[in-house]
Protein backbone atom coordinates (compact mmCIF):
# COMPACT_ATOMS: atom_id res chain seq x y z
CA UNK A 1 0.00 0.00 0.00
CA UNK A 2 2.98 2.31 0.94
CA UNK A 3 4.35 1.27 -2.47
CA UNK A 4 1.18 2.44 -4.56
CA UNK A 5 0.74 5.61 -2.49
CA UNK A 6 4.60 6.87 -3.41
CA UNK A 7 3.71 6.16 -7.14
CA UNK A 8 6.18 3.28 -7.45
CA UNK A 9 5.32 0.38 -9.82
CA UNK A 10 4.60 -3.08 -8.49
CA UNK A 11 5.67 -5.97 -10.05
CA UNK A 12 2.39 -6.18 -12.26
CA UNK A 13 3.32 -2.77 -13.96
CA UNK A 14 6.20 -4.72 -15.73
CA UNK A 15 3.55 -7.01 -17.76
CA UNK A 16 3.69 -6.27 -21.40
CA UNK A 17 -0.10 -5.69 -22.44
CA UNK A 18 -3.33 -6.22 -20.98
CA UNK A 19 -3.48 -8.22 -17.17
CA UNK A 20 -6.18 -10.05 -18.23
CA UNK A 21 -4.90 -11.65 -21.34
CA UNK A 22 -2.15 -12.50 -18.94
CA UNK A 23 -4.92 -14.05 -16.95
CA UNK A 24 -6.14 -16.37 -19.62
CA UNK A 25 -2.27 -17.20 -20.96
CA UNK A 26 -1.66 -18.71 -17.62
CA UNK A 27 -4.95 -20.52 -17.48
CA UNK A 28 -4.70 -21.96 -20.84
CA UNK A 29 -1.05 -23.24 -20.00
CA UNK A 30 -1.97 -24.83 -16.74
CA UNK A 31 -5.21 -26.69 -18.74
CA UNK A 32 -3.21 -27.78 -21.61
CA UNK A 33 -0.22 -28.35 -18.75
CA UNK A 34 -2.69 -30.51 -17.07
CA UNK A 35 -4.20 -32.45 -20.32
CA UNK A 36 -0.49 -32.96 -21.67
CA UNK A 37 0.42 -34.86 -18.10
CA UNK A 38 -2.84 -36.74 -17.88
CA UNK A 39 -1.99 -38.56 -21.54
CA UNK A 40 1.74 -39.02 -20.59
CA UNK A 41 0.05 -40.83 -17.12
CA UNK A 42 -2.18 -43.25 -18.99
CA UNK A 43 0.56 -44.06 -21.77
CA UNK A 44 2.73 -45.44 -18.52
CA UNK A 45 -0.09 -48.25 -18.41
CA UNK A 46 -0.29 -48.91 -22.50
CA UNK A 47 3.41 -47.71 -23.87
CA UNK A 48 2.98 -49.85 -26.65
CA UNK A 49 -0.47 -49.45 -27.45
CA UNK A 50 0.42 -45.21 -27.60
CA UNK A 51 3.30 -45.83 -29.42
CA UNK A 52 1.48 -48.05 -32.42
CA UNK A 53 -1.62 -45.23 -32.28
CA UNK A 54 1.06 -42.60 -32.56
CA UNK A 55 2.52 -44.17 -35.58
CA UNK A 56 -0.98 -42.84 -37.45
CA UNK A 57 -0.34 -39.85 -36.59
CA UNK A 58 0.92 -37.22 -39.28
CA UNK A 59 4.58 -36.26 -37.46
CA UNK A 60 5.48 -34.40 -40.83
CA UNK A 61 3.18 -32.78 -41.20
CA UNK A 62 2.28 -31.52 -37.48
CA UNK A 63 6.18 -30.32 -38.20
CA UNK A 64 5.43 -28.42 -40.54
CA UNK A 65 2.48 -26.87 -38.45
CA UNK A 66 5.25 -25.54 -35.74
CA UNK A 67 7.01 -23.66 -38.61
CA UNK A 68 3.60 -22.76 -39.84
CA UNK A 69 2.67 -21.35 -36.49
CA UNK A 70 5.90 -19.82 -35.04
CA UNK A 71 6.39 -17.93 -38.41
CA UNK A 72 2.52 -16.32 -38.11
CA UNK A 73 3.44 -15.84 -34.44
CA UNK A 74 6.81 -13.79 -36.09
CA UNK A 75 4.82 -11.79 -38.25
CA UNK A 76 1.50 -10.99 -35.39
CA UNK A 77 4.84 -9.64 -33.41
CA UNK A 78 6.26 -7.34 -36.20
CA UNK A 79 2.29 -6.28 -35.86
CA UNK A 80 2.34 -4.39 -33.01
CA UNK A 81 5.69 -3.07 -33.57
CA UNK A 82 3.99 -1.35 -37.05
CA UNK A 83 1.27 -0.70 -34.98
CA UNK A 84 3.25 1.17 -32.86
CA UNK A 85 4.91 2.70 -35.07
CA UNK A 86 1.30 4.15 -36.45
CA UNK A 87 1.93 2.12 -39.72
CA UNK A 88 -1.97 1.10 -40.32
CA UNK A 89 -1.48 -0.77 -43.80
CA UNK A 90 1.72 -2.72 -42.79
CA UNK A 91 -0.06 -3.82 -39.32
CA UNK A 92 -2.77 -4.95 -41.39
CA UNK A 93 -0.92 -6.93 -44.19
CA UNK A 94 1.52 -8.72 -41.10
CA UNK A 95 -2.17 -9.61 -39.51
CA UNK A 96 -3.00 -10.80 -42.84
CA UNK A 97 -0.06 -13.07 -43.32
CA UNK A 98 -0.63 -14.37 -39.49
CA UNK A 99 -4.20 -15.11 -40.23
CA UNK A 100 -3.52 -16.90 -43.71
CA UNK A 101 -0.67 -19.12 -42.25
CA UNK A 102 -3.24 -20.01 -39.38
CA UNK A 103 -5.54 -21.18 -41.71
CA UNK A 104 -2.32 -23.26 -43.19
CA UNK A 105 -2.30 -24.91 -40.24
CA UNK A 106 -5.79 -25.55 -39.84
CA UNK A 107 -5.67 -27.10 -43.75
CA UNK A 108 -3.09 -29.08 -42.43
CA UNK A 109 -4.69 -30.14 -39.44
CA UNK A 110 -8.21 -31.35 -40.91
CA UNK A 111 -5.98 -33.22 -43.28
CA UNK A 112 -4.67 -35.89 -40.48
CA UNK A 113 -8.46 -35.79 -39.02
CA UNK A 114 -9.67 -36.88 -43.06
CA UNK A 115 -7.20 -39.62 -42.85
CA UNK A 116 -7.21 -40.66 -39.19
CA UNK A 117 -11.57 -41.01 -40.34
CA UNK A 118 -10.56 -42.72 -43.27
CA UNK A 119 -8.51 -45.08 -41.58
CA UNK A 120 -12.08 -45.96 -39.53
CA UNK A 121 -10.23 -43.98 -36.21
CA UNK A 122 -12.28 -42.39 -33.82
CA UNK A 123 -12.24 -41.26 -30.33
CA UNK A 124 -13.02 -44.60 -28.65
CA UNK A 125 -10.51 -46.31 -30.72
CA UNK A 126 -7.71 -46.12 -28.13
CA UNK A 127 -7.19 -44.09 -25.28
CA UNK A 128 -4.44 -42.29 -27.72
CA UNK A 129 -6.69 -41.23 -29.84
CA UNK A 130 -9.31 -39.65 -27.34
CA UNK A 131 -6.60 -37.85 -25.58
CA UNK A 132 -5.23 -36.82 -28.85
CA UNK A 133 -8.19 -35.43 -30.45
CA UNK A 134 -9.46 -33.72 -27.30
CA UNK A 135 -5.72 -31.98 -26.95
CA UNK A 136 -5.33 -31.19 -30.38
CA UNK A 137 -9.24 -30.03 -31.21
CA UNK A 138 -9.38 -27.78 -28.34
CA UNK A 139 -6.18 -26.12 -29.49
CA UNK A 140 -7.93 -26.15 -33.02
CA UNK A 141 -10.76 -24.15 -31.65
CA UNK A 142 -8.10 -21.99 -29.96
CA UNK A 143 -6.53 -21.05 -33.31
CA UNK A 144 -9.82 -20.62 -35.08
CA UNK A 145 -10.94 -17.97 -32.23
CA UNK A 146 -6.97 -16.16 -32.61
CA UNK A 147 -7.87 -16.04 -35.67
CA UNK A 148 -11.08 -14.12 -35.66
CA UNK A 149 -9.54 -12.14 -32.66
CA UNK A 150 -6.23 -10.99 -34.64
CA UNK A 151 -9.11 -9.87 -37.71
CA UNK A 152 -10.97 -7.84 -35.12
CA UNK A 153 -8.44 -5.78 -33.37
CA UNK A 154 -6.45 -5.27 -36.77
CA UNK A 155 -9.59 -3.11 -37.64
CA UNK A 156 -9.16 -0.05 -35.15
CA UNK A 157 -5.48 -1.24 -35.32
CA UNK A 158 -4.51 0.76 -31.74
CA UNK A 159 -1.41 -0.52 -30.71
CA UNK A 160 -3.19 -1.34 -27.22
CA UNK A 161 -5.95 -3.62 -29.14
CA UNK A 162 -3.52 -5.49 -31.41
CA UNK A 163 -1.10 -6.16 -28.74
CA UNK A 164 -3.79 -7.96 -26.68
CA UNK A 165 -4.17 -10.17 -30.41
CA UNK A 166 -0.95 -10.94 -30.85
CA UNK A 167 -0.67 -12.07 -26.96
CA UNK A 168 -3.45 -14.49 -27.45
CA UNK A 169 -2.21 -16.08 -30.94
CA UNK A 170 1.35 -16.16 -29.06
CA UNK A 171 -0.17 -18.29 -26.41
CA UNK A 172 -1.82 -20.64 -29.33
CA UNK A 173 2.02 -20.77 -30.29
CA UNK A 174 3.31 -21.73 -26.91
CA UNK A 175 0.87 -24.25 -26.22
CA UNK A 176 1.64 -25.79 -29.52
CA UNK A 177 5.25 -26.34 -28.74
CA UNK A 178 4.54 -27.76 -25.84
CA UNK A 179 1.62 -30.12 -26.99
CA UNK A 180 3.58 -31.16 -30.37
CA UNK A 181 6.32 -33.19 -28.62
CA UNK A 182 4.59 -35.08 -26.00
CA UNK A 183 1.85 -36.15 -28.33
CA UNK A 184 4.08 -36.57 -31.54
CA UNK A 185 7.37 -37.29 -30.47
CA UNK A 186 7.71 -39.12 -27.46
CA UNK B 1 17.62 -10.12 -29.43
CA UNK B 2 15.20 -9.00 -32.25
CA UNK B 3 11.94 -10.33 -33.49
CA UNK B 4 13.43 -11.52 -36.41
CA UNK B 5 16.49 -13.49 -34.44
CA UNK B 6 13.86 -14.94 -31.95
CA UNK B 7 11.54 -16.08 -35.29
CA UNK B 8 15.08 -17.95 -36.97
CA UNK B 9 16.09 -19.66 -33.12
CA UNK B 10 12.55 -21.18 -33.34
CA UNK B 11 13.22 -22.40 -36.76
CA UNK B 12 16.63 -23.57 -35.35
CA UNK B 13 15.00 -25.17 -32.05
CA UNK B 14 12.16 -26.77 -34.84
CA UNK B 15 14.36 -28.32 -36.97
CA UNK B 16 15.91 -29.90 -33.88
CA UNK B 17 13.28 -31.24 -32.75
CA UNK B 18 12.30 -32.85 -35.81
CA UNK B 19 15.79 -34.48 -36.81
CA UNK B 20 15.67 -36.19 -33.63
CA UNK B 21 12.82 -37.68 -34.17
CA UNK B 22 13.48 -38.78 -37.68
CA UNK B 23 16.79 -40.31 -36.17
CA UNK B 24 14.76 -43.17 -34.51
CA UNK B 25 16.35 -42.45 -31.08
CA UNK B 26 14.41 -43.69 -28.19
CA UNK B 27 14.85 -43.76 -24.48
CA UNK B 28 14.85 -41.49 -21.56
CA UNK B 29 17.80 -39.46 -23.55
CA UNK B 30 15.21 -38.65 -26.19
CA UNK B 31 12.91 -37.57 -23.92
CA UNK B 32 15.08 -35.14 -21.89
CA UNK B 33 16.38 -33.71 -25.42
CA UNK B 34 13.12 -33.13 -26.80
CA UNK B 35 11.23 -31.89 -23.69
CA UNK B 36 14.62 -29.37 -23.91
CA UNK B 37 14.06 -28.36 -27.33
CA UNK B 38 10.60 -27.52 -26.48
CA UNK B 39 11.34 -25.63 -23.38
CA UNK B 40 13.78 -23.53 -25.27
CA UNK B 41 10.52 -22.78 -28.04
CA UNK B 42 8.85 -21.88 -25.03
CA UNK B 43 11.23 -19.71 -23.94
CA UNK B 44 11.83 -17.70 -26.97
CA UNK B 45 7.88 -17.15 -26.99
CA UNK B 46 7.17 -15.77 -23.58
CA UNK B 47 10.35 -13.43 -23.64
CA UNK B 48 10.22 -12.32 -27.62
CA UNK B 49 6.90 -12.71 -28.79
CA UNK B 50 4.94 -12.16 -25.35
CA UNK B 51 7.52 -9.64 -24.40
CA UNK B 52 8.59 -10.93 -21.00
CA UNK B 53 12.28 -10.02 -21.98
CA UNK B 54 11.10 -6.44 -20.36
CA UNK B 55 9.63 -8.04 -17.25
CA UNK B 56 13.17 -9.88 -16.11
CA UNK B 57 11.35 -10.96 -12.21
CA UNK B 58 8.25 -12.54 -14.09
CA UNK B 59 10.03 -14.01 -16.57
CA UNK B 60 11.83 -16.17 -14.47
CA UNK B 61 8.69 -16.85 -12.74
CA UNK B 62 7.15 -18.22 -16.37
CA UNK B 63 10.69 -20.15 -16.68
CA UNK B 64 10.90 -21.86 -13.39
CA UNK B 65 6.87 -22.91 -13.75
CA UNK B 66 7.45 -23.87 -17.28
CA UNK B 67 10.74 -26.09 -16.28
CA UNK B 68 8.51 -27.83 -13.26
CA UNK B 69 6.06 -28.71 -15.65
CA UNK B 70 9.18 -29.80 -18.02
CA UNK B 71 10.18 -31.99 -15.54
CA UNK B 72 6.66 -33.48 -14.59
CA UNK B 73 6.47 -34.51 -18.14
CA UNK B 74 9.69 -35.60 -18.76
CA UNK B 75 9.12 -38.21 -15.48
CA UNK B 76 6.01 -39.40 -17.13
CA UNK B 77 7.51 -39.93 -20.34
CA UNK B 78 10.68 -41.95 -19.43
CA UNK B 79 8.21 -43.94 -17.34
CA UNK B 80 6.53 -45.54 -19.66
Amino acid sequence: MEERAEGRPTLLDELPGELMMWVLIVSELVVFGAGLAAFLAVRITDPSGFAEAQSHLHRAGAGVNTIVLVTSGWLAACAVQAAEAGHIGRLRSLVAGAIALGAVFLVIKAAEYVDLAAAGISFETHAFFTFSYLLTGFHAAHVIAGMILLAVVAVPGSPRAVETGAAFWHMVDLVWVLLFPVVYLL
Amino acid sequence: MTLTRAWLMLLVLSAASTTLAASGMRGTVFVVLVLSLAGGKAHVILARYLGLSTAPSIRAGFDLALILMLIVFAVLGAAA
